[in-house]
C-alpha cells in the first residue's frame, strides 16, 4: 500500500520569526509550548508536528478555523512556504531536497492549485488565464489554448474564453482558477479553500461540480476548508487542526461518530448524520436481538447492512417491524430495531 | 424593560466608571487634587473653568514639569513678549532713536554755520541750519515725549504678563485632563510632575529670557547678540577646494565623462534627423496621425492646432530642437529609470539608500548642477540633456518602485505555485500588473523635462528655451509670451499622446 501514499508529511514544524531556528531547537530540547515560544522568541508556531497521508485518488480534507494553520499546512506541499523542519514526500520524492529548477518541474508539471481568492491574473483573459501554467511550462500557443478550450468545458465556461476575469461573477472566476489548476493534468489538486468567498448557493453549486469532476479524474486532492459541512461533503477523509495540530484524522463517519476531544465533538453536534452512519455501525448481531413478544423477524424487510441511515428511515416509516441487515451475500446479519435508529439519527451511536 | 420607554434597562443605569485610581497613577505628585478636578471635568458639560493656582503661579515652568511641552513653549513666547514690554517701560532708552537723529541734524547744522561763516553760500547755509535745528528741536521733543510714555510699555507688559498667567491657570486643568486622556492610550506620553523636565525648563528660560530682554530694552547691544560670529575665510577654502576638486575630476575623468557626451549625442542625433531634418509636412502629417491613431480624434485635432500656431509664428524648427531634447532625455530617464524602480521594489536596503538621492534630484535648484555639468560636459545641448535627466528621472524611479510593490502578493504567489521562474513572474506578472504606475512615471518624466527647456538653455542648449530666455534678457513680454505658450503646446501633445495611449488600453 505505500507507494499508494501521493502526498506525505512527517513531524512537520513550521515556526515563524526571526528565531525561528533556536525556538525549534527549544522545543525539541526542552518540549516548550507555544505561549513560551512566544514570550522567548518572538516566534509564532504556524504548525506543529504535522504528519498525515494522502492515498491516490482521495479527497483529503483540512477542517480548522482561521489562524489553525491549515493554509500554511497546505503551502508546505509545494514548498510556496518551506518548514522549519520535518519531512515532505511527494509522488515518492522527497521535496525537500529538489533543486530550485527541479522544485519548479514539480511545481508545473504535478501539481495544480485553487486559491481562496482566486488570484487570476487581471490583465490576461479568461483563455490565457488557464493557459498560463502550459505557457510556463513553453508549450505551443496551439497547444495551449487546445488545454484551455478542454479544461474551460469541464468546468462548464465554454463562451467565456475571450472575457477577462473580472467581467466574470465569484464563482465563475473560481471555475477559471479550476480551470487553470486542472490544465496542467496534475497528479494533485491543492485547494486553499476554494468556495469560502462564495456566497452559500454558488458554494453548493461549486462543490457539486467539483464532485463530479472528481468522480471523472479522480485527482488526490488536498482540500482546505474552515466548513465541516463541506469537509464532509467532499472528504474521503478529514483532519481536524487546532492551533497547528491535527487533532484527529478520520472517514466522515468516524470523525462524527466518535470525535477525538470535546473540540471535534463541538463541532459535529449539530451535524447531520442521516447520510454519514450506515446500517453496520447501529446494527445490533442478529444472535444478540431479543424479539419482543409478538416480534417474527421473518416479516421483517432486508436491507443491506451497507445503506446510511436517510435510507433506513425511509424503510421503517413503512413497517412496524425492526429492520434486518444482510451482507453481500444476502446472510442476515443484524437488526435494526426504531429505537435504536432513534437513537443513532440522534447521537450516532 | 423599562415601562415609559420602551428600553432595556440594561443603558438605564449605566454603573460610574471610576477612573481615579489610573488619575493618581497618571498625576503621581498632588495625586489627590488631580484625581478629583479630572473626574470633575470629565463629568462637565458647562465647560466650566477649574482654575489650578499651580500652574498660574509657576507658569510655564509648571506646564514643563507636567510635561505639557506644547503649552511650555506657547506660553514662553507670549511670556516673552510681555516682560520685552516691562523691561523697556522701566529702563529702555525709548527715545533713542529719536535722540540720535537730533543730535546728526545739530551737528550737521553746526558744520553748515561754520561754512558759513566762512563765507561759502551763506545765505543758503545758514537757511538750511535753522530748518535743521527746527527739525532737531522737534525730534528732542518727540524723543521725550516718547521717554515720558514708559509707564504705558509697562503697564501693557505688566498686564499681558497677568492675563497670561490668568489664561494658563484657568487652562491648566483643561489640558492636563486632554494628556490623561491620551496617555491612557499610549504611555510614552509623559505623566507626572517630573523634577528633569522643570530643571530643564528652567534653564530654557534663563537661555533665552535674559539674552532677548537685553537684546531688545538697550539701546545699542553688544554686537555679538545680533550678528553670527563668521567667518568668510572658511567659505573662501572650501570654494576654492571644491574648485580644485572639480578641476581634477573633470581632468582626470575626462574619458568617462566623453564616453558619456558621445552616448548621449547618439541618441539626440538619431532623434533630432527624424524631427529636424525631415521635411515639416511629414513631421507634421506623421504626429497628428501617432495622435489620432494612439489617443483619439480630439488629441489629433489639438495637435494640428498647437502645430499650425507653432509654425505659423516662426517656430517650427525650435520646437523640433526643444522635443528632440526632451525625447532625448526622457529616452535615458525611462531606460535608466525603470530597471533602478524594479530593483528598489524588490530591495529595501537599496532604496532606503537612494530615496534621500531622489528627493535631492528633485528639490536641489538645477542651477547649482548645471555649474558641475559645465566643468564636467562644457556646454551645448548634451550637458542640457544630461542636467534634464537628473531633474526628471526620480518620478519615473519612485512610481515604477510603487507599482511594483502594490502587485498582489496573491497573484504573484499563485505564479510561483504554477512553477513560474522569478524571471517569468517579473515579465509576465509584476510588470503588466504594474505598468499603470510605471506609465504614469514615465508621464510625469515627459512633462518635468519640458519643464527644464528654459534652465538648460542656460548652459547653452537650444530651443524654445532659448528664445524664452533671450526675450526674458531683453524684456520682450511679448516674445516671451509667444515662445512660453509654444513650450505649454509641446508639453500639452506629448501629454495628451502618451496618455491617451494609456487611457485607451485601460479601457479593455
Amino acid at each position: 500500500m505505500k507507494d499508494d501514499v501521493v502526498i506525505e508529511l512527517k513531524n512537520a514544524w513550521k515556526i515563524f520569526g526571526t528565531k525561528a531556528d533556536e525556538a525549534m531547537q527549544a522545543i525539541e530540547t526542552a518540549g516548550i509550548g507555544k505561549t513560551e515560544v512566544l514570550e522567548q522568541y518572538g516566534a509564532v508556531v504556524g504548525i506543529a508536528d504535522v504528519s498525515f497521508n494522502v492515498r491516490r485518488g482521495e479527497i483529503f480534507c483540512i477542517m480548522g478555523l482561521s489562524g489553525s494553520g491549515k493554509s500554511t499546512l497546505v503551502r508546505h506541499v509545494n514548498r510556496l512556504i518551506e518548514p522549519t523542519s520535518g519531512e515532505i514526500w511527494l509522488l515518492g520524492q522527497d521535496v525537500m531536497k529538489l533543486s530550485p529548477s527541479a522544485l519548479r518541474e514539480v511545481r508545473a508539471k504535478r501539481i495544480g492549485m485553487v486559491f481562496q481568492h482566486m488570484a487570476l491574473l487581471p490583465h490576461r483573459s479568461v483563455r490565457d488565464n488557464v493557459a498560463y501554467p502550459l505557457e510556463i511550462r513553453g508549450e505551443s500557443k496551439a497547444r495551449r489554448w487546445n488545454v484551455s478550450q478542454h479544461a474551460l468545458g469541464l468546468v462548464g465556461l465554454e463562451g467565456f474564453e475571450d472575457r477577462f476575469p473580472r467581467e466574470l461573477s465569484g464563482g465563475m472566476q473560481q471555475r477559471v482558477g479550476l480551470a487553470r489548476a486542472l490544465a496542467c493534468d496534475p497528479d494533485v489538486l491543492l485547494m486553499d479553500e476554494p468556495f469560502s468567498a462564495l456566497d452559500p448557493l454558488i458554494r453548493r453549486q461549486l462543490q457539486d461540480q467539483f464532485m463530479a469532476l472528481s468522480e471523472q479524474l479522480h485527482k488526490t486532492t488536498l482540500f482546505i476548508t474552515h466548513d465541516l459541512d463541506e469537509a464532509i461533503r467532499l472528504g474521503t477523509r478529514i483532519a481536524i487542526m487546532k492551533d497547528g495540530r491535527i487533532v484527529q484524522i478520520g472517514t466522515p463517519e468516524e470523525i462524527v461518530t466518535n470525535p477525538a476531544d470535546d473540540y471535534v465533538r463541538d463541532f459535529v453536534q449539530n451535524i447531520s448524520k442521516l447520510k454519514l452512519i450506515y446500517a453496520h455501525t447501529i446494527q445490533v448481531p442478529i444472535g444478540d436481538y431479543v424479539a419482543a413478544a409478538g416480534e417474527d423477524l421473518s416479516l421483517s424487510p432486508r436491507v443491506s447492512q451497507d445503506v446510511d441511515l436517510d435510507h433506513l428511515v425511509d424503510v421503517a416509516v413503512t413497517t412496524n417491524q425492526p429492520i434486518v441487515t444482510t451482507d453481500e451475500a444476502g446472510t442476515e446479519i443484524g437488526v435494526v430495531s426504531k429505537d435504536r435508529l432513534l437513537q443513532g439519527i440522534k447521537g450516532g451511536k | 424593560m423599562s415601562e415609559e420607554t420602551g428600553k432595556p434597562d440594561v443603558l438605564k443605569e449605566v454603573p460610574e466608571l471610576d477612573l481615579s485610581d489610573s488619575i493618581r497613577d497618571f498625576a503621581g505628585t498632588n495625586a489627590e487634587y488631580y484625581a478629583k478636578t479630572i473626574t470633575k471635568i470629565q463629568a462637565d458639560t458647562e465647560n466650566i473653568k477649574f482654575w489650578n493656582m499651580a500652574a498660574a503661579l509657576l507658569g510655564p515652568v509648571w506646564s514643563a514639569a507636567r510635561g505639557l511641552w506644547s503649552m511650555f513653549w506657547l506660553f514662553t513666547l507670549g511670556e516673552l513678549v510681555a516682560l520685552v514690554q516691562i523691561g523697556k517701560g522701566i529702563w529702555g532708552d525709548l527715545g533713542a532713536a529719536k535722540m540720535a537723529e537730533a543730535e546728526k541734524f545739530t551737528q550737521r547744522a553746526s558744520e553748515l554755520r561754520i561754512e558759513a561763516a566762512n563765507g561759502d553760500n551763506a545765505a543758503t547755509s545758514l537757511e538750511i541750519a535753522e530748518n535743521l535745528e527746527s527739525a532737531a528741536e522737534i525730534a528732542i521733543a518727540e524723543a521725550q515725549a516718547l521717554g515720558d510714555n514708559w509707564w504705558l510699555y509697562l503697564l501693557f507688559g505688566v498686564t499681558a504678563f497677568v492675563v497670561l498667567r490668568v489664561v494658563q491657570g484657568m487652562y491648566a486643568n483643561r489640558l492636563y485632563e486632554m494628556q490623561y486622556s491620551r496617555w491612557l492610550v499610549n504611555r510614552s506620553i509623559p505623566s507626572g510632575f517630573n523634577w528633569n523636565r522643570l530643571g530643564y525648563a528652567i534653564a530654557i528660560l534663563l537661555f533665552i529670557v535674559p539674552l532677548t530682554l537685553y537684546r531688545f530694552t538697550v539701546s545699542t547691544p553688544v554686537s555679538w547678540t545680533i550678528d553670527f560670529p563668521a567667518n568668510k575665510d572658511y567659505f573662501t577654502v572650501s570654494s576654492n577646494w571644491l574648485d580644485g576638486w572639480f578641476d581634477r575630476t573633470a581632468d582626470t575623468g575626462k574619458e568617462f565623462f566623453d564616453a558619456i557626451t558621445l552616448v548621449a549625442q547618439t541618441v539626440l542625433d538619431t532623434i533630432e534627423l527624424g524631427l529636424v531634418d525631415t521635411p515639416w509636412p511629414v513631421v507634421a502629417v506623421l504626429l497628428v496621425l501617432v495622435a489620432w491613431r494612439v489617443a483619439s480624434i480630439r488629441v489629433a485635432i489639438f495637435t494640428a492646432a498647437s502645430l499650425t500656431y507653432i509654425g505659423i509664428l516662426g517656430l517650427w524648427e525650435a520646437s523640433m530642437v526643444s522635443i528632440v531634447m526632451v525625447g532625448t532625455a526622457s529616452f535615458f530617464c525611462i531606460l535608466i529609470g525603470i530597471p533602478l524602480g524594479i530593483w528598489f521594489a524588490g530591495n529595501e536596503r537599496a532604496y532606503t539608500a537612494a530615496r534621500p538621492v531622489l528627493d535631492l534630484m528633485q528639490t536641489i535648484p538645477p542651477f547649482v548642477y548645471l555649474i558641475p555639468i559645465i566643468a564636467f560636459f562644457g556646454t551645448g545641448k548634451v550637458p542640457g540633456v544630461l542636467a534634464t535627466i537628473i531633474f526628471a528621472m526620480p518620478p519615473v524611479v519612485r512610481l515604477t518602485a510603487l507599482g511594483m510593490r502594490q502587485v498582489s502578493p496573491m497573484v504573484k504567489e499563485a505564479a510561483t505555485a504554477f512553477g513560474a521562474t522569478p524571471r517569468q513572474i517579473l515579465f509576465g506578472v509584476e510588470l503588466p500588473l504594474a505598468r499603470p504606475a510605471i506609465m504614469t512615471g514615465v508621464n510625469q518624466t515627459i512633462l518635468m523635462s519640458l519643464s527644464m527647456v528654459v534652465i538648460a538653455s542656460l548652459i547653452g542648449a537650444k530651443g524654445l528655451g532659448q528664445e524664452v530666455l533671450v526675450a526674458l534678457q531683453f524684456v520682450a513680454k511679448g516674445q516671451g509670451i509667444l515662445s512660453g505658450l509654444a513650450i505649454l503646446f509641446c508639453a500639452m501633445m506629448l501629454d495628451r499622446i502618451v496618455q491617451g495611449r494609456f487611457q485607451r488600453q485601460e479601457e479593455r
